[in-house]
């Protein structure tokens, strides 16, 4: 007896959403979607309760917040990070076959569901518990705690069941968009939290509270109220370019923006015809970013649960040896984890502009590092994300093979066809992989607008495109019922 | 797309999470209004146990 059958009671039993019964019409998928958006802001702003009011410590996910959606101290204070990590090692275990599960049998996709939700809520208590209980990232408040007389003990507990709550809650709102609304839940997150960001990055002025957007110091600057240098000189020209000017910050979102758009249509395009309807012409697209940017938040998330590891370590470990990690206010500042630790900003290594202490070599060493880290395990997790997803070249062989459509000039065979998608498929998901995580790094050491990080901008561009493209083909079958059915709904 | 077979159509790549059309006959199966209602109450129980404890 295999893990599947005994796991079976409880993979099959795993609550899900109800699905639609027959089809949703577009307008109705549009209104769940805005619904879930607005409950996902809602529930962000609210505050957990028990939570020392004013003395909350750093953000436990710091610069990864970006990714993982949800919001330091609210209900939502897991965002999408246990699924982001649960969802790596379903990745991992599927990407090396060791699940043994068939994607293609009812039987496994049930299992295969389960087991994902499974992971899910694991995750949440991975990731929560050390949240609550480890370190100061979610100090209770001790009123509270002798009012109710549970002490701050039985806060932490409190806190815990309301982040709990939160996370499962992302799961099930995710479910509803994707199988009631357009696009994914995840993808939803993603996109809402850097917009949120890019906008106030862009357009927030000192008196709402935070730091002054990119046009509002503009005006400033054209106007005479803020105060900069010269232009004429070097420190005039880092303060346009590095400074509040932020110029370099636009030029590196402009540019993350129209690479991404480029890249998404550059293919390499397998002509197809059908077998039996002479003149019907078709073609299958091998995009350069095949396995779509989704892969590096897996590879980003990787990284994050790493540093997690680190600060968990600085807070429980007391006697840790300096080259494992050195802290100062909760930041990393050296030893290993400092070398593991991506590149987030500027400030991270422009050593020759005074931005750090660090010594040049050990900046690039960890620069190096980062590098490979992303470029390879973008290249890595994008042929598992295409072998798990149904993207290979077997699954599209068949794929293309049941529509009934055959690449002119070869037999028609399910073989044959695999044996020419193998001659494009790896290649550009490993070219592709690689590129993302090359423009991930370079876009964090320029820098960009409202300090979303480069993964994030390239994951809202790419996630921002796909809806587009889903959208038009939802309002294509719309107009035309008869497409439904071409597209298998 | 002359014969209307959708470029995109085949590359349907999901999200993070991967929903098949195959379902259990024991799967507890939840209205989405459910799940909407439940996150909004259980929002505005937070904000008013917040607003009662100070």
């Amino acid at each position: 007896m295999g893990w599947k059958e005994a796991a079976e009671p409880v993979l099959t039993r795993m609550p899900s959403v109800a699905r639609p019964e027959g089809h949703v019409p577009f307008k109705r998928k549009i209104g769940w979607t805005a619904g879930i958006l607005v409950l996902y802001f809602f529930l962000t702003n609210v505050v957990l309760f028990g939570l020392q009011t004013g003395g909350t410590g750093g953000d436990f996910y710091g610069q990864f917040r970006s990714i993982l959606a949800g919001s330091q101290g609210s209900i939502l204070q897991l965002g999408i990070g246990p699924i982001v990590t649960a969802s790596i090692v379903l990745q991992l275990l599927g990407g090396a076959d060791l699940l043994g599960l068939d994607t293609d049998d009812p039987r496994d996709q049930v299992l295969y569901q389960g087991l994902q939700k499974l992971l899910v809520v694991v995750m949440i208590c991975l990731t929560g518990l050390p949240m609550v209980f480890g370190g100061n990232f979610l100090p209770p408040s001790q009123a509270l705690g002798q009012s109710l007389g549970i002490g701050t003990g039985g806060v932490r507990a409190l806190l815990f069941a309301q982040i709990a709550v939160g996370g499962i809650l992302i799961l099930f709102m995710d479910e509803i968009v994707s199988k009631w609304g357009v696009g994914s839940g995840v993808g939803l997150f993603i996109i809402a939290g850097v917009s949120q960001q890019l906008v106030a990055g862009l357009f927030s002025w000192e008196s709402l509270g935070g730091q002054s957007g990119f046009f509002p110091t503009w005006i400033g600057i054209l106007t005479g109220a803020v105060d900069i240098g010269s232009p004429l000189t070097p420190g005039g020209l880092s303060d346009l370019f590095l400074g509040q000017g932020q110029i370099l910050a636009l030029i590196t979102t402009v540019l993350i923006f129209s690479i991404v758009v480029y890249a998404e249509s550059v293919r390499v395009e397998i002509p197809l015809s059908h077998a039996n309807v002479k003149g019907a012409r078709g073609r299958f697209p091998v995009k350069l970013i095949y396995a779509s940017v989704l892969p590096m938040i897996l590879v980003r998330a990787l990284q994050a649960n790493l540093q997690f590891l680190g600060q968990i370590l600085n807070n429980w470990w007391a006697a840790m040896p300096g080259w494992v990690g050195q802290y100062s206010q909760g930041q990393i500042t050296g030893g290993l984890f400092w070398y593991l630790a991506p590149i987030q900003s500027r400030q991270d290594w422009m050593w020759f502009l005074g931005f750090t202490s660090q010594d040049p070599a050990a900046i690039a060493f960890r620069v190096a590092i980062d590098l490979t880290f992303m470029i390879i395990g973008g290249a890595v997790f994008a042929i598992f994300w295409v072998e798990t997803t149904g993207m290979g070249p077997e699954a599209t062989a068949r794929q293309i093979q049941s529509s009934g459509m055959q690449i002119p000039g070869f037999r028609r065979n399910p073989q044959v066809i695999e044996k020419v998608m193998e001659r494009y498929i790896p290649q550009v998901t490993v070219i592709g992989g690689a590129l993302v995580g090359l423009l991930a790094v370079l876009a964090n050491m320029l820098g960009t607008i409202g300090g979303v990080s480069g993964t994030g901008l390239l994951l809202t561009v790419s996630i921002t495109y796909k809806l587009y493209e889903e959208i038009a083909e939802e309002q294509l079958m719309e107009m035309h019922p008869m497409m439904r059915e071409m597209f298998n709904n | 797309m002359s014969s209307g077979q959708n470029s995109g159509g085949l590359m349907s790549s999901a999200g993070l999470v991967r929903y098949f059309d195959a379902e259990d006959r024991n799967a507890i199966r939840i209205d989405p209004k459910t799940i909407v209602a439940f996150g909004l109450l259980f929002g505005v129980g937070v904000i008013v146990l917040n607003a009662v404890a100070i």
